[in-house]
């Protein structure tokens, strides 16, 4: 695995080969797929997929470990918001009642149904971060002509935050080196002693910024454009050549969410009265 | 030779502080020269190298008096980007001025916006990383390499750019004495091939001598003492009370002199002082 400033992707990948605007456009589009689904048993299926791609990628499938809590708390607090939060209902039907709190069906079927479409969602998003170099981020955006000054001032976020990490480290690092140890004491201590680490943090920042300003400066660049008026010759670009199975791929993944919409419009297709699971629970609930 | 950088009478100091940086410096450094700076931390070095890459005044606040002129222009009257195409800077802290992904996108960068084409750039690309060794890192990130290649990354963007002047600010701080080495091979192997004018500010003397012709000594913003590399080092009594540290061997050789056992040139290399010690022997053994 190569750590990037994004996560892990594997050090060596079949979807490596695949022109990078194809992944940003799989990312585009196919997170949107869920917001056409109804039915959790397809949004489940396009998560099932796009975890196949991920394996299939080679992708080290230990990572998803890391996005269990993120999954776990956001599905507590939408069935939390749904059903405890949710409300007087007297036309819903009852489930039952939690502490002078009425359950309702429906509310549990809307969290189900919420929470099955964000998760296809997230599963993209991480199939994304784990087999996109930072380079592949910065060719995808390029490719599709979004200007130089977009792609680089997020390429300079990107190595923003990983600078400040490191120098959040080196804070940290010098702080427990004389003695300073939040570990064991009350929340409230630990934010108030997190000052210690914002100050410095705050003054390498403003340091950082100036070595970095100066450094593009040097380099010929600034951001009126006026330091080369001529066409960049986007260098980076002639390392990737659009074949003819990214083509392939693209056209796949318009076609799909173009048949998504005609099912769903046309046909009424991948509505919640087609799911077998939200049934199976129905019938177990009531 | 035809003068590069002239500066006349140039003082600079910096908004809300109580004493300038520089005070009226005079100096002129030759085409094809490699010059030396060195002086304890807060003489105004690194000041001295803004202001010949423009960054002072450009990107400070401050109030400057003077002439800092480069191939016979005033820094503040080049267009942006243009004096950049001239002079390129390699700053001390090479993590600070990565601005890209990966290596081949940071020796890239300076090129591109410098508008050179495709073709130039693969020809500039092949040629750096071969001088600096870079190749088999071209696909990393930056940030993942070791601090000798960072700043390897970080003189071959700038060498990318093809200036004609190259100003290193203690390239060599930050780095243990094999990664030390391999820059000044980098820097040697330039000023054996290539015409270009180097300045290098370098706490490493024994690195930085041998390459040098000429050397500058700053001290409290002033320029104290100016010549060629032998030139300067005869100067040891006044560089000791400075706080420069020459090399051991010359060092040995200036004890020598006080003691009225020496009085040649200092000698600027170990072989050049095992040479002048030989010699003193054998002067010695002559009946």
């Amino acid at each position: 695995m190569n750590k990037t400033l994004l996560g892990y992707v594997p050090e060596e990948s079949p979807i490596y080969a695949i022109h990078p605007f194809v992944k940003l456009f799989f990312l585009l589009i196919v997170s949107l797929f869920p917001l056409f689904v109804t039915a959790p048993d397809w949004n489940i299926g396009i998560m099932v997929v796009t975890l196949l791609l991920m394996w299939v990628s080679r992708v080290d499938m230990k990572i998803l470990r890391i996005y269990a809590p993120v999954a776990i708390s956001m599905g507590s607090i939408i069935l939390l918001s749904y059903t405890v939060l949710g409300g007087v209902h007297p036309e819903y039907q009852l489930i039952t009642r939690i502490a002078g709190i009425d359950i309702y069906w429906e509310r549990i079927r809307d969290a189900i149904i919420v929470y099955f479409r964000i998760l296809p969602m997230i599963t993209t998003m991480v199939f994304f971060l784990t087999t996109s170099r930072e380079r592949d981020v910065i060719v995808a955006m390029r490719s599709i002509r979004v200007p130089f000054v977009v792609t680089y001032i997020f390429a300079m976020a990107l190595r923003a935050a990983g600078m400040v990490l490191e120098d959040f480290q080196i804070v940290r690092q010098a702080e427990q080196a004389r003695g300073f140890d939040p570990a064991g004491k009350s929340i409230p201590y630990k934010i108030r002693q997190y000052v210690m680490y914002m100050i410095p943090l705050f003054a390498l920042s403003l340091r950082r910024s100036e070595e970095f300003t100066n450094a593009l400066v040097a380099r010929g660049y600034a951001f009126t454009g006026e330091a080369s008026k001529i066409k960049r010759a986007d260098y980076i670009l002639t390392h990737y050549s659009f074949k003819w199975y990214d083509l392939f791929f693209t056209v796949l993944i318009a076609v799909l969410f173009i048949a998504l919409l005609v099912l769903r419009y046309g046909f009424g297709a991948f509505g919640i009265e087609d799911s077998w699971l939200i049934d199976t629970l129905r019938t177990a609930l009531l | 030779m035809t003068p590069v950088i002239e500066i006349k009478d140039y003082s600079w100091q910096y908004l809300n502080t109580d004493r300038p940086a520089l005070k009226q410096i005079n100096l002129t450094i030759e085409e094809g020269s490699f010059v030396g700076i060195i002086g304890p931390n807060g003489a105004g070095k690194t000041s001295l190298a803004y202001s010949m890459d423009g960054l002072i005044p450009g990107q400070y606040n401050g109030i400057k008096n003077g002439v800092v002129n480069v191939f016979g222009k005033e820094v503040e009257e080049y267009a942006k980007g243009e004096l950049q195409k001239l002079v390129g800077v390699v700053f001390s802290d090479p993590e600070a001025q990565f601005t890209s992904m990966t290596v081949e996108d940071e020796l890239v960068f300076g090129m591109e916006n410098i508008g050179m084409s495709v073709p130039e750039i693969r020809e500039r690309l092949e040629w750096v990383t071969a001088l600096t060794d870079l190749t088999p890192l071209l696909e990393k990130p930056p940030y993942e390499i070791s601090g000798g290649q960072k700043q390897r990354v970080a003189l071959a963007a700038v060498l990318a750019m093809t200036p004609q002047i190259l100003i290193l600010d203690e390239p060599t701080s930050m780095l243990d004495p094999v990664s030390r080495m391999r820059i000044f091979d980098v820097l040697a192997k330039l000023k054996k091939e290539q015409n270009n004018t180097i300045i290098i500010i370098e706490h490493s003397l024994e690195n930085l001598i041998p390459l040098a012709d000429r050397m500058l000594l700053l001290a409290d913003g002033e320029l104290v003492l100016a010549d060629e590399t032998q030139a300067f080092f005869q100067h040891m009594t006044f560089l000791l009370e400075k706080g420069v540290h020459p090399p051991g061997s010359m060092r040995f050789f200036h004890e020598l002199a006080l003691r009225g056992h020496y009085a040649g040139p200092m000698p600027l290399t170990g072989d050049r002082a095992y040479e002048q010690l030989k010699t003193l022997q054998n002067n010695s053994d002559t009946p």
